[in-house]
Parts: C-alpha cells; structure tokens; sequence
C-alpha cells in the first residue's frame, strides 16, 4: 500500500498461491548452504553434543527448520526483530476523528 | 564527479539467482514502435539465435518462458556444464571457440526429454516481467554485465564480497585469505557503515562460515532492511538477499522463495524487486541519495547468445584452480567470465533509456561482479590496497550517474 499519491504507478500482479511448495526437494545451492551451516554447528558443537544428521533434510520445509535454528543460534537478533520506528505523533482531534469514522466503516462492516 | 555522485551517500546491491540476461531481457530487442526498434541499444535477441539439440535439430530462442514448472531439472551450472554451454563441446583442446552451443547438449545430459531440453532456449516477452522490463528501460541496463566465473552460485557470490573467490570455482566452503577482507569488514574499518540483509531466519544467507563470525554488525533481516529504509538509517553499503526457500511465515502464513532460482516462481521474485525499489523510491530523501544495482549471481544454465569475454590479463586474479577441482581436468586461471547475466542500476540521476555498451560495441566497457567491491571501495574508501589486481582495476559501474535530478513525476512506483 503506497502512503501517498504518485504520478507514475505500476501495477504489479500477485503471485498465484499455488506456487507454495515447501515439499520442493531442494536444490544443490540449498543443499550446499546447508553444508556451510553443518560447518558452523560443528565447531559450535560442546563436548558430546549430537549434530544434526544433515542427510535427513529433503525438502524446503526440512531446510527452513536447520536454517532457522542454526541462524537463531548465530544471529538471535537478526530476523523477526526490526528496529521499531516512532510513528509520527497525530494531533488529537485527527485522532479522534479517525477512529470515528474506523467505528462508523465497521457499523457499515456488520450490517 | 557528476552531481550524482556527489550526492551518492548509499550503495545497494540486490543479488538475484540463476537467470541469463537474455531469458529475462533478451526479448526488449525484439520490440518494435511504428516500424523501428524501440530499444535499439539494448544487446538483447534478434529472435534468430539458435542451439543444436541433441538430434541436431536446430531450436530458435523462443518467447515461451515459464514463471515455474519449465526448469524444474534445475540446469547445470556447475564449472564442466558451464563450460559445454560456452563452448559446444566436451573437448579441451586448444583450437575450441566460445560458441554459446551447448545449452541444449547440456541440459539433455539431465534425463530431460527432447521437448524438456528445447526449454532452456526460452526467453520472457518483456510484458511479463513488468517490474524488470520497467526498471530496465527507465535507468542504466548493463549490455555487458557477466558472472565472474563459469561456474555455480558460491563461487560467484564470493566476487561480490570478496573480489575474488580465493581460487574456487564450485560450491564448497572457502577460506579467506590475508590480506583480502569482505567488502563490509573493510568498510567498517574504514569508518563506514556495512550490512547483509537476508530475508529471514529460515532463508538465511549464502555468506556463512566466514560472515556469520561478524554477527551481529554486518548482518540484518529483510525487515530490519525495510525499517533501515523507512527510518532513514541505511547503512552506506548494503547487500540484499533474496529468499531462497518456500517456507511457512509468522502467523501460519506463506513465504515464497523470490531468488528466481528454478524452479522458484519467477513473479515473486518481481515482486521482491519492487518492494525492494519502492521501500528506496519512497522515502525522498533516501531516493535521492541511494544508487540500487540489480544484478543476478551467475546464468543458472539458460541460454545467452553473448560469448564471455576474456579478463585482462594485466590485472589478474591471481589463483589457480587445478583440473581436478574444475572437473573437466583442465586448470582454470581465471581469465575469462561466466555467461552474462541482467545488471541494472537505478538512481533518480540516470536519464531514462540509459544503455551501457558491451562486448557489441568496440567501446564497450565489460562488468562482473568483481565491479561491485571494486566500485563500492573507491568510492567510499578511495585509496585501499589490499585486493586483487582485478578487483582493483574493475570497471566503475557508478558512471550512469549524471547531473540532473529526475523529478518526482518522473519516477515510477510499484503498486503491490
């Protein structure tokens, strides 16, 4: 949703949804950064610590979960964290008036 | 130093996967306005080029590429395949020419079937890749932007950070070697600000053994990279990557992989870059100080009809991969790119229709992706020696930057 009003806009179409597979065996560039982070957990590994039998992962979905926690481990803060930006501060009464007009669409929502 | 450049506070490059500059932008050369050529600059198709399949039957370039469904053998892309591709043959003898033959004969040894093979032949009508075909032709497209190696992902990507792939052409993990550092560690260094945003903790990032060590100064999350946008606190260098796997999202939802990577839908991947565009385009201030290079890793195995040029043997690289790492039993040294791929720079300061000349033009001037360290140091470190001769010596992808502002009127936005 773009916050204001431009002269020149394209439209973009949507992705049709059935192009989610997370069955999808992955490719060899998957199954190399998997490799890569099999590195990483081995010399992250404590004493006596079972690693992950990396042959195991097939599909996308597979990959998604061994990369999720091999990157959490290295990098918690990254992902699903984004800095917060202040929002700018409305004035009262626009406040006010908005959330009016936010209760009459939903009156008109439910009849 | 163009007003432009004197302007320029942030560099983005965005990485994309695995497609040739033809299969994506070949077909802009094919459009005809009112009898002529509407984009006669443009080094894309003449609709005539063609591969020997494995009949020797002769298949033409053809418009009917596929968002999905048509790689789904992802092609060869590793060093000896790439190699076919440029060369025709599996012969290593001296006499061969780079003939850009053997995409077909490639894709055939994957247990494709004759019509399956014919695929990598394919290239997008320019209306269906509304977001490229736009960007494309409103800024600076790269007649002569080429992968750095004839090779697979890693290797490639490493040029991008490195400015060298410390003598590997295949997939496996490198060691850097010193003095050579990464772009962000020398940045940082040098008193500048660095990051990798990749997309997601499930996608992560193809830089790990050696990066994730800097964690957490040089790495971020794709949202972190919006809200850097959006809160004006983009650092003076970035590197975006895309998502390179479907995977479930927060809340129960859906993420597509957007990397382009066959067989990954290539509308998402439109969608990536526009966001990615729009996130600068909409913040003024940030738009008018930010030049954003699109640019794809290396060709994933899909036809291209330029032959990859030789590297200058005055500034060399400096490795050496033996036979046996290669796999078709010949050393490579790194003297000679990977097949083209699709490189466009954006800026508020590039006149509309910008075309930089390739290997086509005598006075063309040649990229890969050794440009992108290469350029990113001069401009903001100046003088920096520790770096490959050829990464020192690349070529200036900045040049597209003029005096004049485009106005606000003037610049597209992607509604999504």
């Amino acid at each position: 949703m773009l916050k204001r009003r431009y002269k020149l806009v394209q439209k973009i179409p949507k992705t049709p949804k059935s192009a989610y597979n997370h069955g999808r065996f992955i490719s060899s560039l998957i199954e190399h950064q998997i490799k890569h982070f099999h590195e990483v957990e081995k010399s992250l590994a404590r004493p006596g610590e079972q690693l992950t039998e990396i042959s195991k992962i097939k599909t996308e979905l597979d990959a998604s979960k061994y990369l999720k926690k091999m990157t959490a481990r290295l990098h918690p803060q990254g992902a699903e964290k984004p800095t917060k930006i202040a929002k700018p501060k409305k004035a009262r009464g626009e406040a006010k008036r908005k959330s009016k007009t936010n209760e009459k669409q939903s009156k008109r929502k439910r009849k | 130093m163009t007003g432009g450049l004197a302007k320029l506070q942030h560099i983005v490059v965005l990485m994309m996967e695995n497609r040739s500059f033809d299969h994506m932008l070949g077909g802009l050369s094919l459009i005809v306005q009112n009898g002529v050529k509407k984009y006669p600059k443009i080094n894309g198709l003449t609709g005539t080029e063609w591969n020997p399949d494995v009949n020797g039957t002769k298949v033409t370039v053809q418009p009917n590429a596929k968002f999905q469904g048509q790689l789904d053998h992802d092609p060869d892309h590793h060093f000896p395949g790439v190699d076919l591709q440029i060369f025709g043959t599996t012969d290593q003898g001296s006499g061969r020419v780079a003939n850009m033959q053997g995409f077909i004969k490639s894709y055939a040894t994957q247990k494709t079937s004759i019509e399956e093979s014919h695929g990598i032949m394919a290239y997008f009508p320019p209306k269906q890749l509304p977001v490229l075909t736009r960007l494309a032709t409103e800024y600076a497209l790269f007649n002569g932007w080429f992968s750095s190696i004839p090779g697979p992902t890693i290797c490639n990507r490493a040029f991008a950070h490195y400015g060298t792939s410390f003598g590997n052409v295949d997939m496996n993990v490198f060691y850097v070697q010193d003095p050579i550092v990464s772009m962000y560690e020398r940045m940082i260094q040098g008193g500048h600000t660095a990051k990798i945003y990749y997309y997601d903790q499930q996608s992560s990032t193809m830089e790990i053994v050696n990066l994730l060590k800097n964690q957490p100064q040089i790495f971020g999350s794709y949202s972190q990279f919006k809200a850097d946008c959006e809160g004006n606190t983009l650092p003076d260098y970035c590197f975006i990557e895309p998502c390179y796997s479907d995977h479930p999202g927060p809340g129960g939802g859906q993420i597509l992989a957007s990397d382009q990577h066959p067989d990954h839908h290539v509308q998402e991947g439109e969608r990536f870059i526009a966001n990615t565009y729009n996130a600068i385009r909409t913040n003024q201030k940030l738009w008018e100080t930010t030049a954003m290079l699109i640019v794809y890793d290396e060709h994933g195995g899909i036809y291209d009809h330029v032959a990859p040029p030789n590297c200058d043997p005055n500034f060399p690289d400096g490795h050496s991969a033996p036979g046996d790492k290669t796999g078709t039993g010949v050393a490579f040294n790194f003297d000679r790119l990977g097949v083209r791929v699709p490189a466009i720079l954006i800026s508020p300061y590039i006149p509309r229709g910008t075309v930089i000349p390739g290997t086509e033009d005598p006075n063309g001037i040649i990229f890969e992706h050794a440009c992108i360290p290469g350029t990113v140091t001069n401009f903001f470190l100046k003088n920096y020696d520790n770096r490959t001769a050829r990464e020192k010596h690349s070529n200036n992808f900045l040049t597209p930057l003029t005096d004049a502002l485009r106005s606000d009127d003037d610049c597209w936005v992607f509604d999504l």
